[in-house]
């Protein structure tokens, strides 16, 4: 118990990360360290975004599974790491 | 009988419209009338074997009564009542597993089931009247005809059946067989039954009866009599008091309109998409799947409801594969129809037990990785001599960017000298302030690291601590091991990439499984009589390749320590160790003589051992080893004696720190001790080929570089030294301080990389690239070429 927070504590102080989201599988935020709006718009739309690529990957090849999912964008990455009951999220922007 | 006689007596014509009346519905279409006599007799009215067996003619020729007499009983000879039942039987596929049983029951042979199916079709002519009120002749031409409808039965049948086509028109009597009477023993139950399926003759089936005859066939006369008789009865009937006309009414049942409301059908559209992992999912019925689920709600609300939480979870769920069916479920039907596969969602799992669980941590701990390597993937590249990737994106100011890529110019433009370029440190809270003792790689994977931390003096004591570090997580180890005492030594073993060996202050020696997340040693040697007794120095896994017996073969744990034994760990069921080596005190003949009286006088020792710093096992023979003492000697043994040196190297004037064999030029190694020199030696001879010194300080690590033949680091106190002998063999080629405050404490090179890793007294672990701009491969004639030299 105390490892998790402890490691959730070092992700957040690494450099350049901006928010550490953790929703479950209903799409809902379990724990969030951005602000409540951002949280939900993030929440929602990343549900989605999971939902549709673990499709296709399964698609692809049905013994194929989703493990992890990086979103380059040009103003920061964001990183998820999705499972059966919940997806972690992490935005950083390495170059701050 | 008489009864029989006489009701055969009547008139032949009256057969006609009786039988027609009975067979009304019937013509054409041949079916067995009912019959529930099952007797033999002759009085016997019907019997159901009547129409149809070949073998049983007897039953044929019996007349049976006449069902047109609607209200006559038929009582057979056991004096049941066996009054026909009505001709309509509405299921004659009914009738043939009966038929085969009475087929059975009558014993029959040669009667297949087949046939009697048949001749359920066949007009019979058994029973009822017409036929067999006339003359015996008559039902004999009957029975023979209706034997003759079954063709495939008996050759007995054939030759009538040809005859017989005339006369069918009365003889469209059925016999129905019904229920046998016959108690069905187990073995009728069990009998096997041949059920052949086959077509028969049109004739048969479709038997229509003709209504003309012949001129010429037999009948013809009785036919024209029987014609002219009616003819001439229908004269008569004209005014004939006989015949009465008589109308009869039936009443018609009142109508009654009735009317039935049921709810509105409710049809709703579903679709789904089935997707390829969907039905994947499906067919390996995996866990993935539900059962139906039953809707929670009422019914009208349940589709829609059902539809919409679907719809809702569909966008949810990750893995539950979604396949409806795609139907217009009534109300009353939704539930059943209601094929959803879904995972059974009661409700999702709690937050706490997502947060806690295992899973989720290893899933933080992936995540923690990817995000340092974003941070980290310059460093990481430069270690792992990749090419470094540019972000396009990055949002540095300019002034930044304009200066590091002037200085990465710079850099490509001139041929860089060697240099040490610092790419990142392994620290953090837990080690900081801690003294770097030792380090390892691991040899199975050479991306982890471990690290000892444990002071070497004995004042200042603090307990030891081993983190192994990966590459994929510079900030944060990812194991931890506390342990009771200082952490002095450290290595991996070769053939089990899990086990860590380590040395401690105190004499004991640990085992440790780094893959699993248990935090206690696997043996702990604190316990055992015969540990050492001063720090353990350095402990090594050799493998040994010339065992005393099978089980001796696989890798054994040596360690020196200050108590002046060399001993040797075996893991049997309990660590077990044995003394490769008692380091004894030498005097050279040297000192002795230099030393003089004064000297012998003092040389009551208090202990005999001498404390053993360091050993190096040869790399190719594992049974010769060096080791080094505190009394400055090197010492050459073997384990096959552990009484004797083979040889002795006698320079250094102090402690020999550390010794290692050159992994390039077997006979090569070098020395390092705190009387400030390096030396390196040739096995076979007894004098230091090449000495070097450091300026004031005592060596307190060497290592040879995995890559370069002729390159080998230093570390004093607060220097660290990159020596190539192929360009100089009396200053090194690189010096790096240490930051101030610091000492550094050890060295080692990484196997696959450039890099060298230092360890300081502060907890952190350097890591330097090193660019040194030699080529690739082995220098080993340089190193012949620089022993040469130095010898001449």
């Amino acid at each position: 118990m105390a490892e998790v927070e402890e490691t959730l504590k070092r992700i957040q102080s690494q450099k350049g990360v901006q928010g550490i989201i953790i929703i479950n599988a209903e799409g809902i935020p379990i724990k969030s360290t951005l602000d409540n709006s951002s949280t939900v718009q993030y929440a929602g739309l990343l549900h989605q975004l999971v939902m549709k690529t673990r499709s296709t990957v399964r698609d692809l090849d049905p013994q194929n599974d989703l493990t992890f999912l990086r979103v380059r964008s040009k103003k920061n990455e964001i990183m998820i790491a999705p499972d059966k009951d919940y997806f972690l999220i992490v935005i950083q922007n390495p170059s701050d | 009988m008489t009864q029989k006689t006489a009701r055969s007596k009547k008139p032949s014509s009256k057969v006609a419209p009786s039988s027609r009346a009975t067979n009304v519905s019937t013509s054409g279409f041949l079916r067995v009338s009912h019959s529930r006599t099952h007797s033999r007799s002759i009085n016997a009215s019907m019997s159901r074997r009547s129409f149809s067996l070949a073998g049983d003619g007897r039953v044929l020729e019996k007349a049976p009564m006449q069902p047109a007499r609607a209200t006559v009983k038929v009582f057979d000879e056991n004096g049941t009542d066996v009054t026909p039942q009505p001709l309509y039987r509405p299921d004659p596929a009914a009738v043939p597993p009966r038929q085969s049983k009475i087929l059975m029951a009558q014993d029959v042979s040669g009667a297949t089931f087949s046939d009697f199916f048949s001749s359920a079709f066949h007009t019979t002519y058994a029973s009822f009247g017409g036929p067999f009120t006339r003359s015996l002749f008559e039902s004999s031409i009957v029975s023979k005809s209706s034997q003759s409808t079954m063709e495939s039965l008996n050759e007995e049948i054939e030759e009538p059946s040809s005859k017989r086509e005339g006369i069918i028109s009365l003889s469209d009597v059925q016999v129905r067989r019904e229920e046998v009477k016959e108690p069905t023993t187990e073995d009728v139950l069990n009998k096997k039954v041949d059920i052949h399926l086959t077509e028969t003759e049109t004739l048969c089936l479709l038997d229509i009866p003709a209504t003309s005859v012949s001129v010429e066939s037999e009948e013809a006369e009785i036919v024209k009599q029987r014609n002219a008789a009616y003819t001439e009865l229908c004269k008569n009937r004209m005014g004939n008091d006989k015949y009465v006309e008589r109308a009869m009414q039936t009443f018609n049942g009142a109508p009654k309109a009735k009317e039935v409301q049921t709810k509105s059908i409710t049809k709703v559209d579903a679709a789904i998409t089935a997707t390829n992992w969907d039905i994947y999912d499906t067919l390996s019925g995996t866990g993935v799947e539900g059962v139906v689920r039953e809707p929670p709600e009422t019914e009208e609300s349940n589709l829609l409801d059902i539809m919409s939480n679907h719809s809702q979870e569909s966008s949810r769920n990750l893995e539950r594969s979604m396949s409806f069916l795609s139907h217009t479920p009534s109300s009353s039907s939704s539930r059943t129809e209601m094929e959803v596969f879904l995972v059974p969602v009661e409700d999702a799992p709690a937050p706490e037990v997502i947060l806690y669980s295992e899973k989720f941590q290893q899933d933080l701990l992936v995540m923690e990785k990817v995000v340092l390597q974003n941070i980290f993937q310059p460093k990481l590249a430069a270690y792992r001599q990749l090419p470094i990737l540019k972000d396009p994106d990055s949002t540095q100011k300019p002034k930044d960017t304009g200066k590091t890529e002037k200085q990465i110019q710079k850099t490509e433009d001139i041929p860089s000298s060697p240099a040490l370029e610092p790419l990142w440190s392994f620290t953090c809270e837990l080690t900081v302030g801690r003294n770097v003792s030792s380090m390892t790689w691991n040899k199975m994977n050479p991306d982890l690291l471990a690290v000892g931390y444990g002071h070497f003096d004995f004042e200042d004591q603090k307990s030891g601590l081993v983190c192994c570090w990966s590459l994929k997580n510079l900030k944060w180890p990812d194991r931890i091991f506390h342990c009771e005492s200082a952490v002095t030594a450290l290595d991996f073993s070769g053939h089990n990439g899990c086990l860590l060996a380590v040395g401690m202050h105190n004499g004991s020696i640990a085992t440790y499984n780094v893959q699993s997340k248990e935090k206690t040693p696997i043996t702990d040697s604190s316990e055992y009589p015969h540990k050492h007794t001063g720090p353990v120095w350095q402990v090594k896994w050799v493998s040994q390749e010339r065992a005393h017996s099978e089980e001796e073969k696989g890798e054994a744990l040596v360690s020196v320590s200050a108590d002046g034994r060399i001993c040797k760990w075996v893991l049997k069921k309990d660590l077990d160790c044995v003394d490769l080596m008692k380091l004894k005190r030498t005097k050279s003949e040297r000192t002795r003589r230099q030393l003089g009286e004064r000297e012998r006088r003092s040389e009551l020792v208090i202990w005999r051992e001498v404390p053993g710093l360091c050993f190096d096992f040869h790399p190719e023979d594992s049974n010769i080893y060096l080791t080094g003492t505190e009394e400055g000697f090197i010492h050459k043994c073997s384990c096959s004696y552990n009484e004797q040196y083979l040889e002795t190297y006698k320079e250094h004037k102090g402690p020999v720190y550390q010794i290692t064999w050159s992994p390039f030029s077997p006979d090569v190694f070098l020395s390092c001790s705190s009387d400030w020199t390096i030396q390196l030696w040739r096995q076979d001879l007894l004098e230091p080929v090449l000495v070097f010194t450091s300026p004031c300080m005592a060596v307190f690590d060497v290592a040879w570089s995995p890559k370069w033949a002729t390159v080998f680091g230093v570390v004093t106190e607060k220097r660290l030294e990159i020596w190539d002998l192929g360009a100089s063999i009396l200053d090194p080629t690189i010096v790096q301080d240490a930051r101030p405050g610091v000492k550094l404490t050890s060295l080692q090179f990484a196997s696959e990389s450039d890099c060298i890793l230092l360890g300081d007294s502060d907890g952190q672990v350097g890591v330097y690239q090193l660019n040194l701009n030699l080529g690739e491969g082995t220098q080993v004639n340089k190193t012949e070429n620089t022993q040469m030299k130095c010898y001449t």
